[in-house]
């Protein structure tokens, strides 16, 4: 039988996770999946669990300057009634998985799991996510995109917790959220898209595309939005397929129970040219 | 571990691991049998309950989830009156069929209309959208909420 | 004096609704064991060795050596074994049932237990015909002499019937009797299977339904093989013993739809369609089981809401190595009815004929010769049905915008038909169905082995009764079926349930009507097939149907454009079932009907890969949620069935064969694309819109 913890505030939880390698458990929607075994049996655990279940103190969202900083125990539901969330976060939050799931599972719990087709994680490259990792020794600040290094893969060591995700509170002229699932709800993506821009007058004062399930981890790509910083938009209008080919070599999917690679890649430039379109 | 949870308006005590889905302690340890296994993978919504007044899936919620929590089946929501509104719409508009995915639905019903009594028809399909019926292709259950949030007015 | 057809409260809503009633999972017996099925690794192959562990007290391993009598599942063509001996047919085919109290035990039993095989090449090609059946109408392949002849062919996928339910028993010994109770549809198929396996006496074995959460076909006859093996455990663990499947392991070694190819050809004189020619090719899967009767239906259907004169129509049921495919609600015809409906559409525009008018030409008539020179004897209400629907869906109007137009919206609309109660001769020959009515002072109580699986029949067949004798429905009883009371009236399916024992139910309800003054009285009926239905199974000739019900739906949809993700907009339904014996539940079916219907058309994807089926959980195969629904308008023609009671014929599985084709045209009108597989997934679409304009 795996042994079970369930600190009752913050210090108690990373003084326990000095002593082992453990599962941390938030919502557990993933996890209960993840490593089940079957009915009536205990949960099949590879690894001692710790429970943030009484972390109330990871619970909060609230604005500091122009960041918004969000508990790693805080349920999405939550957030997504949260006023101060920004709209690309709400546009992503309400298309995942369900009512039920939402009101249990947590940003810190789908970082941790770093799938590549994971929604959340999308919205939160788009708005270059930094990421609260505490040990008991230790508090360290790292981005999102250099937090998740591949497949499932995540820089945290075993003594470590996500304690927050900080994002700027950004002011975009508009900014968009497209699932690409096999039905309306409830449903795994086979792909997904986050775009935003800000215009002044028409020039680009600030574009970002960030794509989902194209491949190991979220793709945005820095250098490419660069180059449309104080151009026309309607350069960009004019040359959408100059875009579309930039982003070309970095969208690599994969085939899968859900979908195939020419459909996910067909798909991802189709999105593109949406997102310019609607500009 | 001694676990302490409020169950259908009671205060209970179970010694036993956090490291069990709640589904199964609804069922095995309290026989509350209305709480269904449907696909054991929060896709279903069969097992949904209400754990503070929200709905979640038991079978992908840990008992430690449930630590100086409340947690409502539809054994405990069968007896309050606001349940009694929602099953007379339901059985008006024909939204039972087989029966297993109904009382998930009733636990989705009361979460929304908990938070929203005068939900639009959209509000009420987001609500549903963790639940899945075979039997009746949803509409009459769209329609069942409807009639509830209409003639329990007031209640909500 | 009311009309049947008005609604009443549902006699089960209370139980349901409340979480009150009984599924088989929720049985507990004390001292219950639990067992877990070993399968085997492999797709083909023999069993060399098997090695078991010592087990602890208490602890069983099931296998074929354990059983008394046949080691065959009895379903329609006996090929299917309890436990595999030595042949190994499928992936997952089950070997043993390892039963014991705890399941960690079991579960490491399972693990513990070394079968080694001789593996052979499987086989997935449709090559292996193991039923080829073939008839003609008319001049048979004679009209395709010296005629022009256009053809295309279908493809029609795995369904997976995906009630949320899973399937399950629980049985128990009794002395010397055996008693088991599960999620069936079929309490005597149940019980003569076991009957068959354990080889004992007809009062030895007992049968009681559970209340059934969604079956579809698939509790027809998968059931009998988790029963028989379930019996056989009982007898040696002299315990009783749950067996129940978690939805992935329900989902990998379940019965499915029939995946199928269509090939029609049409022989062209006149520019009309002078006659077809029709190949229709299904997947069974390892086991032939009932697969020839889904043939047949699927043959029988190949005319669809049409008369042709001349047909030649064969069919082959192909052995593969995966896993069993059996009953889902239509059996054959949704694949015939995708393929008819798309092909007269193709056809037609070939041939520059508008392909509605066109149809509505071809439609039955009353008077006309069946595909298998039956006769459609009753009133057909087609031509007043489609401009019923033409003139709420404003079809035509619509029609002519999205193809004129590059909205990427589209309608569509498919007619079609279901033969009523069990293909040929079944009911005459093989079911004989028996009913029971007894009274007891001011009660009534119904014994048949109808189940209700959500389609309403304790409802409805209590309302029949009450109302042919005049007595309140709290005074008719009907239990769910238990084969020590009920007789065994036959399977819940075919949609017969209603006509052929809803019929006999009613005749024994007017008998008893006459004695009413008795205190105590019994009432039996069987079933005896009208002089005038005569069909011969060999030849495929005559009435193949007593009745038969008739249907048309419009789907409109929305493409996108960037995605290829298809929106159901709307439908609109128009449906002759005789007479709805409630018209409520009747509705209720139509709408979930018409979602696995459609959703058969456009979102539901299973494929194998080397026999494993590869979408094994809810997660991967797409049903449709809530948002994915659409408004449904249905209507209802009334068109009474004389030996119907009331006039009622059959509708479970009317309102799901057309949704396939009436979405798959939606997107084609579209997409200005032709479509010939279903389901329509984006992907498709894609591949479609990428090459030329049709």
């Amino acid at each position: 039988m795996v042994e079970a913890f369930v600190p009752k505030n913050l210090e108690e939880c990373l003084l326990r996770l000095n002593h082992n390698d453990y599962e941390i458990v938030a919502g557990g929607t993933d996890a209960l999946i993840q490593n089940r075994s079957h009915t009536s049996m205990p949960i099949g655990f590879k690894k001692p669990v710790i429970y943030l279940s009484l972390l109330e103190d990871l619970k909060y969202i609230r604005q500091i300057d122009n960041r918004i900083h969000i508990g790693a125990n805080i349920s999405l539901e939550s957030i997504l009634e949260s006023e101060i969330t920004p709209k690309i976060l709400k546009d992503i939050i309400i298309e995942m998985a369900s009512p039920a799931i939402r009101h249990t599972a947590t940003l810190a719990g789908n970082i941790c799991n770093a799938s590549p087709a994971g929604d959340s994680l999308v919205g939160l490259y788009l708005l270059d996510a930094l990421l609260e990792v505490q040990s008991y020794q230790n508090k360290r600040y790292v981005l999102l995109k250099d937090f998740i290094t591949g497949v499932r893969r995540i820089d945290l060591l075993k003594n470590e917790m996500i304690t927050e995700i900080i994002i700027p509170n950004l002011d975009f002229t508009d900014c968009y959220f497209r699932k690409v699932g096999p039905r309306l709800s409830d449903a795994i993506s086979k792909l997904s898209f986050a775009g935003a821009y800000k215009l002044e007058a028409n020039i680009i004062k600030d574009i970002r595309l960030a794509f989902g399930a194209v491949n190991t981890t979220v793709v945005r790509n820095k250098e490419i939005e660069k180059k449309y910083i104080n151009k026309l938009v309607s350069d960009l209008k004019n040359n959408v397929e100059n875009l579309v080919k930039l982003y070309e070599p970095f969208i690599k999917p994969i085939d899968d129970q859900r979908s195939n690679k020419e459909y996910r890649k067909e798909i991802c430039f189709n999105l593109i040219r949406e997102f310019v379109d609607k500009i | 571990m001694k676990i302490n949870f409020k169950l259908n308006n009671e205060l209970v005590e179970l010694d036993t691991t956090p490291n069990r889905r709640l589904l199964d302690v609804l069922r095995d340890d309290f026989g509350l049998t209305g709480v269904k296994e449907g696909c054991g993978e929060g896709e279903c919504g069969a097992c949904a309950v209400l754990l503070n007044h929200q709905i979640v899936n038991s079978c992908c919620t840990p008992l430690a989830n449930c630590i100086d929590k409340e947690i409502i089946t539809i054994e405990g929501f069968s007896k309050t009156k606001r349940y009694q509104v929602i099953k007379d719409a339901y059985a008006k508009l024909g939204g039972v069929q087989c029966g297993f995915c109904t009382p998930g639905m009733i636990i989705a019903t009361e979460s929304l209309l908990n938070k929203n009594p005068k939900p639009t028809i959209n509000e009420i399909k987001i609500a549903l959208s963790g639940n899945l019926c075979r039997c009746t292709g949803y509409n009459l259950i769209v329609e069942a909420i409807v009639e509830a949030a209409r003639v329990g007015e007031g209640l909500w | 004096m009311k009309d049947i057809s008005t609604p009443i409260n549902k006699v089960d809503n209370e139980e349901k609704i409340s979480g009150k009633a009984i599924y088989v999972a929720d049985v507990k017996i004390p001292g219950m064991l639990y067992a877990f099925t070993k399968r085997s690794t492999i797709a083909k192959g023999k069993i060399v060795k098997r090695r078991y562990p010592n087990l602890p007290e208490g602890y069983f391993i099931v296998d074929y050596k354990d059983i008394p009598g046949k080691n065959i599942v009895k379903v329609i063509f006996d090929d299917m074994p309890v436990f595999a001996e030595s042949l190994i047919t499928y992936l997952y085919e089950p070997i043993a049932l390892v039963v014991g109290p705890q399941k960690e035990i079991v579960l490491k039993i399972i693990d513990e237990i070394e079968i080694e095989y001789l593996e052979e090449v499987p086989n997935f090609d449709w090559n292996d015909s193991v039923v080829h059946y073939h008839f003609d109408k008319g001049l048979g392949a004679l009209a395709f002499k010296e005629n022009q002849i256009i053809e295309y062919n279908y493809e029609t996928p795995y369904q997976e019937q995906a009630y949320i339910e899973p399937q399950g028993f629980i049985g128990y010994l009794n002395g010397d009797k055996i008693t088991l109770k599960g999620s069936i549809q079929c309490p005597y198929y149940v019980k003569n299977a076991v009957l068959q396996t354990l080889g004992f006496a007809e009062d030895k074995v007992r049968v009681i339904q559970t209340t059934v959460g969604g079956a579809f076909g698939g509790k027809e006859e998968f059931p009998s093989l988790m029963a028989c093996q379930l019996a056989v455990a009982i007898l040696k663990a002299k315990k009783p013993i749950q067996l129940v499947y978690e939805r992935e392991e329900d989902m990998l070694v379940t019965t499915k739809r029939h995946p199928s190819k269509i090939r029609f050809q049409a022989s062209i004189k006149d520019g009309r369609i002078f006659g077809l020619k029709v190949h229709v090719g299904i997947d069974g899967g390892a086991n032939i089981g009932l697969s020839g009767v889904v043939l047949s239906r699927a043959m029988l259907a190949c005319s669809g809401a049409y008369t042709f004169e001349h047909l030649d129509v064969s069919g082959d049921v192909y052995r593969t190595n995966t896993v069993p495919n059996g009953a889902f609600r239509g059996f054959g015809a949704p694949q015939m009815l995708f393929a008819v409906e798309m092909f007269i559409e193709h056809v037609a525009k070939d041939l520059g004929k508008d392909p509605l008018e066109y149809r509505i030409s071809i439609l039955a008539k009353q008077g006309d010769l069946t595909a298998t020179n039956g006769l459609y004897r009753d009133p057909i209400l087609m031509p007043s049905m489609i401009e019923k629907a033409i003139k709420i869906s404003d079809y035509r109007n619509k029609l002519e915008m999205y193809s004129n137009s590059n909205l990427y919206k589209g309608i569509g609309m498919s007619l079609f038909f279901h033969g009523c109660g069990f293909t040929g001769s079944g009911e005459a020959k093989h079911i004989k169905a028996k009913v029971k009515l007894v009274k007891k002072s001011s009660k009534v109580e119904i014994l048949i082995a109808a189940v209700d699986m959500g389609q309403g029949v304790k409802t409805t067949f209590r309302k029949l009764v009450a109302s042919i004798l005049d007595i309140d429905i709290e005074d008719v009883i009907f239990n769910n079926p238990d084969t020590d009371f009920v007789p065994d009236s036959g399977p819940t399916v075919a949609s017969r349930t209603m006509m052929i024992v809803g019929g006999l139910v009613s005749r024994a309800a007017l008998d008893m009507k006459q004695q009413w003054d008795n205190d105590f009285l019994v009432i039996e009926k069987q079933y005896e097939q009208p002089e005038y239905i005569k069909y011969d199974e060999e030849t495929f000739t005559g009435d193949a149907y007593p009745a038969y019900s008739w249907g048309v739906n419009i789907v409109e949809v929305e493409v996108d454009r960037y995605t290829y993700q298809v929106k159901i907009v709307k439908t609109w339904s128009v449906y002759d079932c005789g007479k709805a014996i409630d018209e409520r539940v009747v509705l209720g079916q139509a709408d979930g009907g018409l979602a696995q219907g459609i959703a058969y058309g456009y979102l539901e994807v299973m494929e194998h890969k080397l026999g494993k089926i590869l979408q094994k959980n809810m997660t991967d195969y797409i049903i449709p949620t809530a948002m994915d629904m659409c408004p449904m308008e249905t209507v209802l023609f009334d068109n009474p069935y004389a030996y119907g009671p009331y006039g009622a014929k059959g509708v479970g599985e009317l309102t799901l064969v057309g949704g396939a084709p009436a979405v798959a045209k939606a997107i084609e009108n579209a997409i200005h694309r032709r479509v010939f597989k279903i389901p329509v997934t984006p992907e498709y679409i894609m591949k479609l819109v990428k090459q030329n304009e049709d």
